[in-house]
Parts: structure tokens; sequence; C-alpha cells
């Protein structure tokens, strides 16, 4: 059987994700034993249009990113969106909740009007054209996208965690952030990443976006308890879960 | 088998001999301002001062991944038996007493092998409580001391331990500790008075009823409304499952090696408080609700484990579940006390 | 090599393999398979029990036996829901497969000799109830009255559709199928399964019955049951659930007070009054 051909393509995004691949090392070496990577801006300069695997990483942020988008969708067998960017918009999605001209002027100052920059609703693929799998997280848990390319190969359906972060965290033997009076978004966001924040000390950002059936009443009611309000939970949510 | 006496020096002096002398030792340490058993590098890092660890010791009966199998992608299956000689050392009477009746469950009906296999190379040495934690109930449940499973048991009676032998495995380490001698009446009363203490000290919540109530208790109880009040709250994290020490539902899962021709079997932690624990194919739901699951749990603990095990309620009264659940809804007592509230005990 | 290996205690998460010896769909999602298994041996089983299947590297699955011991071979029929039966799909004859087992409770077999019975199968839940069916048709004389009611939600989801014609033309068993979709082949009956207990002629209350099928079904039978004054203790339900170890322990099939891999996956309805769970 001749190795799936992959390409690993980007929008708006900072490459952390792609890096993460890279940061497999040994396994860098391992994964291009088994597929056959045509097209990977970051790490090698052939291009192709014949691919069975199509890896995204980045929102769709500009009107020209949604046609160059369907135009991979129409190319690959399989498409898998990579990141937070890609899987619920992520960070980019900040942008949604203010105004774009205001955007582009705080962003780019004199130059906001150069055609492309043009900007538009920031989307994650799913919303733009269907996504067959995904891999969440800012950036990757590089094993997670190893363990989902591996499954992919062998014809099984890849899935993802649909629990919160807090079975992770807990397997860590992390003391709950909330003990600390911190608002963590572990109890609502999916896990997968072995929650490597808490275990830093930080709280969950929630990079992974939300399970599948958050219970957003419990966590707005929690806040009480712990002394913080909803809106400071709010807040917490912005930064990657911005509508 | 044997009570003996040692100073706390001479006690130090046989951590350092373990520790130098056998292959593996775990043992009870400071994490910040916490505990957890993880593996004894030094003497002095080990604190059988602690109140409670994050998790129990559960993690190395049971380990958080273990491999069951390896295979060749569609082909045959060898057993992995992957145990090792280890030591657990500072092991309290509940978590004690849960690993008891893992040992029971896991060896009934169809004895299994890999937890069996591992179970039998670890030797316990069991401490007696001596910081209470902040939401320990164990004398609630009876588990503030422990008469059995452990190959020793410490108890430090202030200026000394007292150190009892109860297993071959046990009596082999006493090499380590020649300068013990045996307890006196008088080290002999001094600890049945930390056991005297313990029974009513470790009880930071106060279960209203016998332990062997419960299952009645339940049985009455199923429609009632502190499943839906409480649940309402609940996150289904699964933070009260992986805490448990006496939890010990689990996943299995096919890991598949870079060569795409060989891999292994691994069961992994569970726990029914997640969503889709009891998802069926065709994403049939069975207990879709979270309060059907919240439900699950304290009937696990408090009757359907207990008829597996001639009676024993399966919550040891650690109160981890108390302190890891962030929407503060996990605490048995606080359930099983407003059922009691409601009931007629007849 | 510590004291429990040295004693050969067997792994009991250890598959043997089982080769396919013969295959053929059903209909457009089910696998029919007949396996041998490789060491020669045949499973000494019982109807109603199930086997664990595997596919090394894919996964595992709870999979109901469809065959009598009565005959030789294992046989399957296998749903195409997800990565392991979608790859067990893909396997030709020849093909290996993992089998652990039989597990679970068992049909009466014994305690049904010289009862009337009468099947109630939706879907595939004739596939359990197939191989009872079978055990009493190798032992026809044991048995009283045989009733078949099959209820199939549409035409070209039927399953076994040959044997079911075999079926319908003895004289020794009655057969009633029905489908929930009125379809241009079919000149049959139209309606739920339920529709057809009213038709059967055993004298109900003194008959066993065997209930199998999707979830949604065992309300609705179970209350048609006690309309026509079938005694709780007289109807066997085969139960589903995700039942990943098979041997007790991994609690995924649990039910209240039920591991349904170990206490099922056939219980006696009445065995079930205080396990709301069940049904």
């Amino acid at each position: 059987m001749s190795k799936p051909r992959v390409a690993i393509f980007d929008f708006a995004c900072c490459e952390g994700c792609q890096l993460q691949i890279v940061n497999l090392e040994e396994e860098i070496i391992d994964l291009i034993g088994v597929v056959d990577v045509v097209e990977w801006r970051e790490a090698m300069s052939e291009q192709s249009h014949e691919y069975d695997i199509a890896i995204i990483e980045g929102s769709i942020t500009r009107p020209e990113d949604e046609h160059r988008l369907q135009i991979i969708r129409s190319r690959a067998k399989v498409l898998i969106a990579l990141g937070a960017c890609a899987a619920i918009g992520g960070v980019n999605k900040m942008k949604n909740n203010f105004d774009f001209n205001e955007v582009k002027r705080c962003v780019y100052g004199k130059d906001a009007e150069m055609p492309h920059l043009a900007t538009t609703t920031t989307r994650a693929v799913h919303e733009v054209v269907p996504v067959d799998f995904t891999i969440p997280g800012c950036p990757i848990n590089g094993e997670e996208f190893a363990r989902v390319v591996r499954e992919l190969l062998l014809g099984k359906t890849p899935t993802i965690p649909d629990y919160p972060v807090c079975v992770e965290c807990k397997a860590k033997e992390n003391v709950c952030r909330y003990e600390y009076g911190e608002i963590c978004l572990g109890p609502i966001i999916r896990a997968g990443c072995g929650a490597p924040c808490p275990t830093a000390g930080w709280r969950c950002f929630g990079c992974r976006g939300f399970v599948d059936n958050p219970n957003v009443d419990a966590a707005k009611e929690v806040m009480e308890k712990y002394k913080l309000t909803v809106d400071d939970l709010k807040q917490k949510m912005v930064l990657f879960n911005s509508k | 088998m044997s009570v003996n006496t040692v100073s706390k020096d001479q006690f130090k002096q046989f951590v350092a001999a373990l520790i130098a002398s056998e292959p593996s030792v775990v043992g009870v340490q400071a994490k910040g301002d916490r505990f957890v058993f993880d593996d004894l590098k030094s003497a002095d890092a080990l604190r059988l001062d602690y109140d409670v660890s994050i998790l129990s010791p559960r993690k190395y009966v049971m380990p958080q991944k273990e491999t069951l199998l390896k295979f060749e992608v569609g082909g045959d299956c060898q057993s992995v038996q992957d145990g090792k000689p280890l030591i657990l050392l500072g092991v309290h009477p509940y978590d004690m007493a849960a690993i008891n009746q893992m040992d029971e469950l896991f060896s009934q009906d169809e004895y299994d092998t890999h937890y069996m296999c591992r179970r039998r190379q670890i030797t316990i040495i069991a401490c007696d409580v001596v910081s209470p934690s902040k939401n320990v109930f164990a004398s609630s449940m009876g588990t503030a001391t422990v008469q059995h499973g452990y190959d020793m048991l410490l108890t430090d009676v202030g200026e000394s331990i007292i150190v009892e032998v109860r297993t071959d495995k046990g009596r082999v380490l006493m090499n380590h500790m020649p300068a013990a001698r045996p307890a006196s009446e008088d080290d002999l009363a001094k600890r049945s008075a930390v056991w005297e203490k313990n029974q009513h000290v470790l009880n930071k919540h106060v279960l209203e009823c016998k332990p062997s109530y419960l299952p009645k208790l339940l049985e009455k109880n199923y429609d009632h409304p502190v499943w839906e009040e409480k649940a309402r709250l609940c996150y289904s994290c699964g933070s009260c499952n992986q805490v448990c020490p006496t939890c010990y539902c689990f996943d299995v899962q096919d890991v598949v090696n870079w060569d795409m021709k060989t891999g292994s079997r691994v069961r992994v932690w569970d726990g029914c408080l997640l969503e889709n624990f009891a998802t069926v194919a065709g994403d049939h739901n069975f207990r879709k609700n979270r309060s059907s699951r919240f439900r699950h749990r304290l009937y696990r603990k408090g009757k359907y484990v207990p008829g597996k095990i001639g009676g024993q309620i399966a919550c040891v009264g650690c109160g981890r579940c108390i302190t890891a659940c962030t929407a503060d809804i996990a605490n048995p007592v606080n359930v099983y006390n407003q059922l009691m509230e409601r009931t007629d005990i007849g | 090599m510590c004291e429990c290996c040295t004693q050969e205690k067997k792994d009991i998460y250890l598959p043997e393999l089982a080769t396919i010896t013969k295959r053929r769909m059903l209909n457009g999602t089910e696998l029919y398979m007949h396996l041998q298994l490789d060491s020669g041996l045949e499973m000494e089983y019982t109807p109603g029990q199930f086997v664990e299947v595997s596919l090394a590297g894919i996964g595992e699955a709870p999979i109901s036996i469809s065959s009598t011991p009565t005959q030789k071979g294992l046989e399957l029929v296998i749903r195409n829901v997800g990565t392991l039966t979608r790859a067990i799909h893909k396997l030709d004859v020849g093909a290996k497969l993992g089998i652990r087992g039989p597990y679970g409770s068992t049909y009466p077999v014994e305690q049904a000799k010289g009862k009337d019975l009468v099947f109630v199968c939706g879907g595939i839940g004739l596939v359990p109830q197939r191989s009872f069916i079978r055990y009493v048709l190798d032992n026809r004389a044991d048995y009283g009255k045989v009733t078949v009611l099959l209820g199939t939600k549409c035409y070209d989801m039927r399953l076994f559709r040959e044997e079911i014609a075999m079926w319908m033309e003895r004289k020794d068993m009655c057969v009633m199928e029905t489908i929930d979709e009125a379809h241009d082949c079919w000149d049959g009956n139209v309606g739920v399964v339920t529709t057809l207990i009213p038709k059967i002629e055993n004298e109900l209350p003194n008959s066993l019955v065997m209930v199998c099928g999707p979830p949604v079904m065992y309300k609705f039978v179970l209350m048609s049951l006690a309309e026509a004054d079938v005694p709780q203790g007289n109807i066997f339900v085969n139960l589903e659930r995700r039942m990943k170890c098979g041997v007790g322990k991994c609690g995924h099939c649990q039910i209240n007070q039920h591991y349904v891999c170990q206490d099922g996956p056939v219980f006696r309805y009445s065995d079930l009054a205080d396990v709301p769970e069940a049904i």
C-alpha cells in the first residue's frame, strides 16, 4: 500500500502547532516513515496539489482564506483541524468582540487599509468547511497528534476526550486552582492536553474548547462559592472561547 | 507476628537502609503544602506525619495506565505482567482498607492476574494517622484503624515508633532494623491510646448512622430529591472518581506503535461520573443525566460494591472527594445524612 | 515470576485466535461470520451468552453468539457501527480475530423444557435469540409450542431471510414477521413488533417469553405482555450494555447492582424489579 500523502497548511495562526510536530524529534522520523509529506511550508519547500490528508492550522479571518480553504477541502480525502485557532477559532476570535476597523487601526496603525489586511469575522475551520477530525489545543499536544495520525492510518476513527481537564489534572496530583481562589476553566474544558497549565501552577485557559456538554450553569453558581463573579468567569473565557 | 519499638532516629536509619538496599521504595512526601506518594529518594523526605495524600496509593496497586497485553496488529496477543517489587511506605488505615477491598474484588469470580501479580509484589508498610486531614471521616466508616492487609504497621507514639510485623515480607524487612526491641506493655498501651483517639478524631464529617445501615438507607431512597439537587452543580469532571481509593473502574484501549505493526492493550482509569461512561455502540447512553451518574457513585460505594464484598462499605472516609470537588457536592456524608433526615429507620 | 503466575492462573484478558470460515452480509450493515477457534476446540457455551471479539490494534467489543452449541463453530453477526466493527467488516474468509469467552448468563434452556416458548425479536435482537431458537429446533421434542415474532424497522434491514423462510415452512413452529415502514416488495404485516403479540396462538400466561431488541422496544413489549397476563417471572430479556471487560471488573456495563456481563445479559424480568436502570 502506498503511503498516504499529507499536506500541512497554515491560515491565521502562530504556526506553533506545526512547531509541536517538528518537536516530536525522533518521532518525526517515524512519522515520515508512514506518511508522505508533500507540502509543509514551515519545514520544506515543495508544494503539491495531490494529497490525501490535509492538516489545517489557523483560523479563517480574511475573505480570501475561505476560498483557499475550500480548494484544500475539495482536494483532501481527510481534513484535520490542528490547534486551537483551527479547532475553535481560538485567540483570533477575540477580534469578533470589537469593531473590525478599530481592531485594524489598533493592530496595524497607518497600514490598516492595506488590501491584504482586509479582515472579516474569525471562524474556526469547521465553520467554513466540513472537518473530519480535530486536534485542539494551544499548542496541540504532540502525543495526541501522533496518536491521531497512527489511528487514522490504521483505519480507526480517532477520538479525543469528551471529559473535562480535571480528570487529567487530578491524575497529576495538582491542587485545584479554586482552592487558591483562582478561576480555572478546567471543569468545562476538554481534556487531552494532560493538564500542563495547572501542573505548572497556572489555571486552565480553555485552549481546547468546551466539552460537548459543559455545565456552564454550575460554573456560574460555583463562582459565588469562591467569592468570584460570573463576569470574572466570562472574562477568562474571552481568550480562547469568544464566539 | 511481633510488635517492636524503635526510636525515631533508628527508624530513619531503617528507611535509609530500605532505600539503599531495596529495588524500589515509595513513600509519602510533601508536594507544596500537600502530600503525595512518590519514589522515596531520602529518609528525610518521608513524612509520616502527613494528613492525607492527594491521590491514594491505589495508583501503585492499579496504575493509571497499565499494559495488559502486547500484540501484533490484527494478530496474536501475549500477556504482560509488568509488576515489580515495591515497598509502599506510609499507607494510612483507610487507604489500607481500600486496598483490602480491591484485593478482594480483583481476586473474586474471575481472577485478575494483572492486578494480583502486581499486588503480591508490593510490600505495604502502613502507618496510623498522626495529623487528621480537614475532611477525613474514617472514624465514621470504621476505618480509622486497620487490622489486616499490611506487612508492617507503624504507630507514632511520640518519642518512639511501634512497629508491628504481620507477614513474612514484613519480617524480612526487620533485618534493616537491628536496633528494634520488643515493645513493652507501656508501648502497647500508648499504641492503644493512639488507636482509641483516632477512632474519634478522624471525624470531620459525622455520618449519622452506622455504615452497615447504608445499603438499606439507599434502597429506600432511589428517587430522593437530593440526587437532582446536588447533581445540578455536577461538572461530570470525575474528580471524585480520580481521587477515590476504592474506585477501580477502567477503560481498555489499544495503542499501536509507530511501526504500525506492534502495540499494546492498556487499561486506564475511568470514572462513572464522566458523561460517556455508560454509552454503548450506537451512542445510546444509559446514564445520560448528571443526577443518575451522581447517584450511581454513591450507590456503588454504599450498596452495590458492598454487595460483592460481604457488606463492607466501599467508602473508607478518606475525604479526598470532598476536597477535590470544585462544586462542593461530592461529600458522601452530606448526602447520606440528608437521606437519613427523610427516612424512617425501621 | 510471582506466585500467581506460577499458579498458572489464566489471563482473563488474553484472547485466543479464531479464523473466519464463512462470511456474508445479511443486509447493508450486518455481517454474518462463521468462526473456528484456531485451537481446534469447540467453544462450550449456552444460548444467550456473548464473547469479547477483538482485532489487535483496533479494539475489543462484546458480541452476542448467534449460533447454537448443537452445531459446530461459532456464528456472530456484527453491525457496522464503529471503528472495530468497520475493520471487522473488511476482513475476508481466512482472516483472524481474537475471541474471549463465553461470558454472561444464559437463556433458561433447561427450565424451558416442556414449556411453550415465545421469542420477541426487534431488529438485531434476533441475533442472540437465534441461538436459542436453533437450539430448540435441534432439540425440538424437548420443548412445547414455539412462536417467533420478528420486527424490523424497514424491509431492507431484515436478517437471515432464507432461514426465516425455512422456519415459516415448518409445521412445528409459528413465525410472524412485521416491518415498521411499508415497502413495495412487502405484503406482510406492517407495524411495530408489539402489534403481533395479540396474534400469538400460544397460551401466553403459561409460556416463557424471550425478548431482545433495541433499548426503546422493551418498554412497549413488556407493557403488551403485561396486558396479556404474562407473569414477569416467565419473561426473559437480553440486555445490551458496554461490556468492556466481560468479567465483572471494569464497571461499564453496570446497571444498579448488576454487572450485565456476569448477571446478564439474559435476565428474568421479575429479577429486574429493583433495577430501574435496566429497561
